[in-house]
């Protein structure tokens, strides 16, 4: 309220209050006096109200920030945290992946994948004629080694061949476990002549190799069977052929590479 | 108090609750097809337990591999009850045991731990737990 409506509010006060009620400008004059007494008491209450409706939505509006604030760093940590699980998941898979395609002992290819390959190489060779050979490669005499030097021994055996046949393959080859003390080496792109090269490299290489039980040296050999893949044959047909060219190996007193001949059927 | 003996299923950990002992148990994989439902039973036995007088200490035991995102989120919301009881000094502590072939476990509880103040313990386990 101005001084001047101050002024005015007191001055109205005293000639509503001293002049004679007969003056014919008193009656309504304290009408107007009352009326303007309620609008102000009006207008008070009209601000007093806006302004708590004011402090309260700004009061909402703080809480709603922070709890989107807190909501959000939440969320944020739970998608952290989602996606570690599932790194964590695809990272297990991969190991349960390679568990299952892969042998404990020498960390080679196992019957498993070795299978899943031959498919392949046998699907390509149906579609696009394209060769493949497999060379079965058995330890000699692997039986008397586990019984002369125990178990482990013949465990290191079999891991140092496997290691040896690993680093004599060429890259597109694969070596894997396929039984026992045998390996079954799979040559894409290979005809059974140049096969037979390898395998008389690969059978030359496990001659060289000497693996130490305690300080006495160990000298182990491999009989290697070599087969192509022939046009008609299915996969197993051809490893049941470079079987048959292992066993020959093997009658022709071991340490032998040979190669599978259609004409010349095993003398049983 | 009822307690909880909920067996584990190939999606869901086995949650089981000693109300006597102060002990609450989940042991397993997380991913439920309805998370809500089934943490929803955790949450109702963990507030009653911690309204129960007079004042007993509480503490929850995990044995947990694999958590889904729903799962995620019911367990930040279990560290979150367990943080407000803290701060109103009721007594807690989590447990949280892991594989030792599995590190990875561990650093996943790690990032649970980050927002509590209460005793959290990140526990290897050379062998699973009868």
């Amino acid at each position: 309220m101005t001084a001047a409506g101050h002024d005015l509010e007191q001055r109205l006060i005293s000639l509503l209050q001293d002049s004679a009620t007969d003056n014919p400008l008193h009656q309504p004059l304290a009408e107007l006096w009352q009326a303007h007494q309620d609008l102000v008491y009006r207008l008070e209450r009209i601000t007093r109200i806006s302004d708590a409706y004011q402090s309260l939505a700004k009061e909402r509006e703080v809480s709603l920030v922070s709890r989107v604030d807190k909501q959000l760093r939440q969320l944020e940590k739970i998608v952290r945290i989602s996606d570690r699980y599932q790194h964590m998941m695809r990272d297990l898979n991969i190991a349960l992946q390679e568990a299952a395609s892969h042998d404990v002992l020498t960390g080679l290819p196992n019957r498993r994948l070795l299978t899943e390959r031959l498919r392949e190489a046998s699907e390509l060779h149906r579609r696009y004629n394209r060769p493949f050979s497999l060379a079965m490669i058995d330890i000699d005499h692997f039986k008397s080694i586990n019984d002369r030097f125990g178990h482990e021994t013949g465990d290191s055996v079999i891991i140092e061949v496997a290691r040896v046949l690993d680093a004599e393959v060429r890259e597109q080859d694969t070596c894997g476990r396929w039984g026992g003390e045998e390996f079954l080496l799979l040559l894409p792109e290979t005809d059974a002549q140049a096969a037979a090269l390898l395998g008389e490299r690969l059978r030359h290489a496990i001659e060289q190799l000497t693996i130490r039980h305690k300080d006495e040296p160990i000298r182990v050999t491999a009989s290697i069977g070599i087969a192509g893949h022939a046009d008609v044959s299915s996969y197993s047909e051809t490893i049941n052929h470079a079987d048959n060219a292992l066993l020959q190996a093997k009658r022709a007193g071991r340490n032998q590479c040979m190669a599978y001949t259609a004409a010349r059927p095993i003398p049983s | 108090m009822i307690d909880l003996h909920i067996p584990a299923t190939q999606s869901s950990p086995e949650i089981h609750s000693e109300h006597a002992q102060g002990r609450l148990v989940l042991r397993g994989d997380s991913y439920p097809e309805n998370s809500y439902e089934l943490f929803n039973q955790v949450f109702e036995w963990i507030e009653g337990f911690l309204a129960g007088q007079p004042r007993r200490a509480l503490n929850l035991e995990l044995h947990l591999l694999y958590l889904n995102t729903s799962s995620i989120k019911a367990m930040m919301e279990i560290f979150d009850l367990l943080q407000a009881a803290h701060d109103r000094q009721h007594p807690i502590s989590v447990s949280w045991f892991y594989d030792a072939r599995n590190e990875r476990v561990a650093e996943l509880a790690e990032e649970f731990k980050e927002d509590c103040s209460f005793p959290f313990d990140i526990l290897v386990m050379e062998r699973s737990t009868p």
